[in-house]
């Protein structure tokens, strides 16, 4: 058999090559487009399915007031602050507990069964536990301050300890499974070269362990991205693109409630991808490494 | 005075997950002088990498004990140092960095190690890379960074395992003549773990050659051709030989 080297680049990485791949990728998408607005036309009939220039329309003026709860990026931002907030808390709290258990076999008995126990509750379990706990309180209410004129009057402390939950977890478990599995050579080349216990976590466990944080962290926040939504969705919330969602279905309004659908999913992807960016600009030696 | 390092009756037992016991190392009993270059020669399994751990405090012997007179090498220089027979650069520094590692640990401020680590690398023929990641090198290149990063330790005694295994010969030889040369300079002492006779021939003024199941040495076979060496004369090539039949003996 004769086998030919390609000469030059092979076709995929050609111009036309390059156009035909990128295409590939927008065929059924673009199918499901046509599908759907073919379906609306057929159905004639907003309140079920909604035409996509309807949709559209809400997506490209972000801004303008919606059925008298605010814009889809005021709902959106509200959405987003109280899961970043929620989030930072997390990660504050379970980067160093799991980097404790990673380390130390004690610290690691005397937590793991706790977690084994928590672990299998789905967050979204938490949500009227914490509703019922902390009521309607607001982030500025723990201070002592009724009303800030500020997002974080929009911020409920059980949504931050829902969201707390969902990003618990994976962060924790990431964290512990990222130090415990630092590579054997690694610690005693460390050790072989003078590191003292501190140093060696420093300047050795922390890097080498950080890879599978930042997964944790990525993972934790799709999670909480997920458990906010569900938590606006109930009864009691005010604000929020869950609440934009469920108000939107009451008013049969589906228009909206598709848009918003679009919204999450929008953030969720963005979350993701700068996330990734962020860890693959940290960690690129993981996937390089032989 | 007595030597250095000593090894009397070393033993190590490992017992493996499933409850069988393999016997690595029985009664090994070396003393090795201040400044000596020792080679460790023998079949693969025969405990040579075994042998340099328990040295290194890695390890503990399941028998025997082992003596090291650390009063000899002076408070401010490390004791000892392992080059592992595996790559062992960490990934997330860049070569210098790698070099540098040691000296970070002793707290030396970065201007000054940085420069350090610099010499180090030109030493061993690295001069040009520093700011490539260890995945960027080839792996003789990784090799040739792990001991310029063991040099910059600066330990009394260097245990490498099989360091120039991955090796071109023209490299190899070179690396041979830049590891003897700073021996000299430097009074070190060396246990290099090789397969390879040539290169044991070459560099060591003791050999030690093993055998495997269990892993025991065999025979110790002191050189005093003066260096440098030359690998065409008789004297050379009759150890060569020699060696090879204990060699095959041992297998
Ligand atoms: N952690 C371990 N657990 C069980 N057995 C081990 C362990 N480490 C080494 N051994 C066994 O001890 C023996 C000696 O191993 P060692 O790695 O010291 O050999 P070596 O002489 O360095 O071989 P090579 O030349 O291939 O590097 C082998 O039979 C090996 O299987
Ligand atoms: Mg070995």
């Amino acid at each position: 058999m004769l086998r030919r080297g390609a000469a030059g680049i092979d076709s995929a990485n050609s111009i036309m090559g390059k156009v035909f791949t990128t295409a590939q990728s927008f065929i059924l998408p673009i199918a499901f487009l046509i599908v759907w607005e073919v379906i609306a036309v057929i159905l004639d009939n907003p309140a079920l399915v909604p035409r996509l220039t309807a949709v559209i329309a809400i997506l490209v003026n972000p801004f303008s007031e919606l059925i008298g709860t605010g814009s889809l990026a005021w709902n959106t931002i509200v959405s987003l602050v109280r899961v970043l907030a929620g989030f930072a808390i997390a990660v504050i709290i379970c980067v160093p507990v799991g980097l404790a258990m990673g380390v130390s076999k004690t610290i690691n008995r005397l937590v793991n069964p706790l977690v084994e126990l928590f672990r299998p509750l789905c967050p979204i379990a938490w949500i009227p536990f914490a509703m019922a706990m902390f009521k309607t309180t607001r982030v500025p209410q723990l201070f002592g301050v009724r009303y800030t004129d500020t997002i974080l009057d929009s911020v409920q402390v059980g949504m931050l300890f829902i969201i707390f939950w969902g990003g618990l977890f994976p962060i924790l478990l990431n964290t512990v499974h990222g130090v415990s599995n630092v590579r054997e050579i690694w610690l005693e080349t460390a050790k072989m070269l003078g590191a003292s216990k501190v140093k060696m976590f420093r300047r050795v466990i922390l890097p080498a362990a950080l890879p599978a944080i930042l997964t944790g962290i990525r993972i934790g926040l799709g999670i909480s991205w997920m458990v906010i939504i569900a938590a606006e969705m109930l009864p009691g919330s005010d604000s929020g693109i869950g609440y934009l969602i469920m108000y939107s279905y009451e008013l049969a309004e589906m228009d909206i409630l598709v848009a918003s659908m679009v919204m999450i999913g929008l953030m969720g992807l963005l979350l993701n991808r700068g996330l990734q960016l962020v860890s693959n600009r940290i960690s690129g030696w993981t996937a390089l490494e032989r | 005075m007595p030597p250095l390092l000593k090894l009397n009756n070393i033993g190590k037992i490992f017992s493996t997950p499933q409850g069988r016991e393999v016997s690595a190392l029985e009664d090994v009993n070396i003393e090795v002088e201040d400044g000596e270059f020792i080679s460790l020669i023998g079949p693969t399994g025969c405990g040579k990498t075994t042998l340099l751990r328990i040295i290194a405090g890695l390890e503990t012997a399941s028998a025997g004990e082992i003596a090291i007179q650390d009063n000899q090498t002076g408070a401010s220089s490390p004791l000892c140092t392992l080059v592992f027979q595996q790559y062992s650069l960490f990934p997330w520094l860049n070569v210098i960095e790698n070099t540098a590692f040691p000296l970070e640990m002793r707290g030396i401020p970065r201007r000054s190690r940085i420069k350090m680590a610099e010499e180090y690398l030109e030493l061993v023929g690295l001069a040009g890379v520093e700011n490539a990641k260890p995945y960027e090198l080839s792996g003789g290149m990784q090799q040739r960074a792990a001991i310029a990063r063991a040099l910059a330790y600066d330990a009394k005694i260097l245990l490498m395992d099989e360091p120039f295994g991955a090796l071109d010969e023209r490299t190899r030889h070179r690396l041979q003549d830049t590891l003897l040369e700073i021996w000299r300079k430097k009074k070190k002492t060396i246990i290099f773990v090789t397969h390879n006779i040539d290169e044991a021939v070459y560099l060591a003024g003791k050999i030690f050659i093993m055998a495997s199941e269990p892993g025991r040495l065999v025979e110790d076979i002191t050189i005093s051709i003066p260096r440098p060496r030359n690998r065409l004369s008789e004297e050379f090539t009759n150890l060569h030989l020699k060696i090879r039949n204990f060699l095959e003996k041992a297998a």
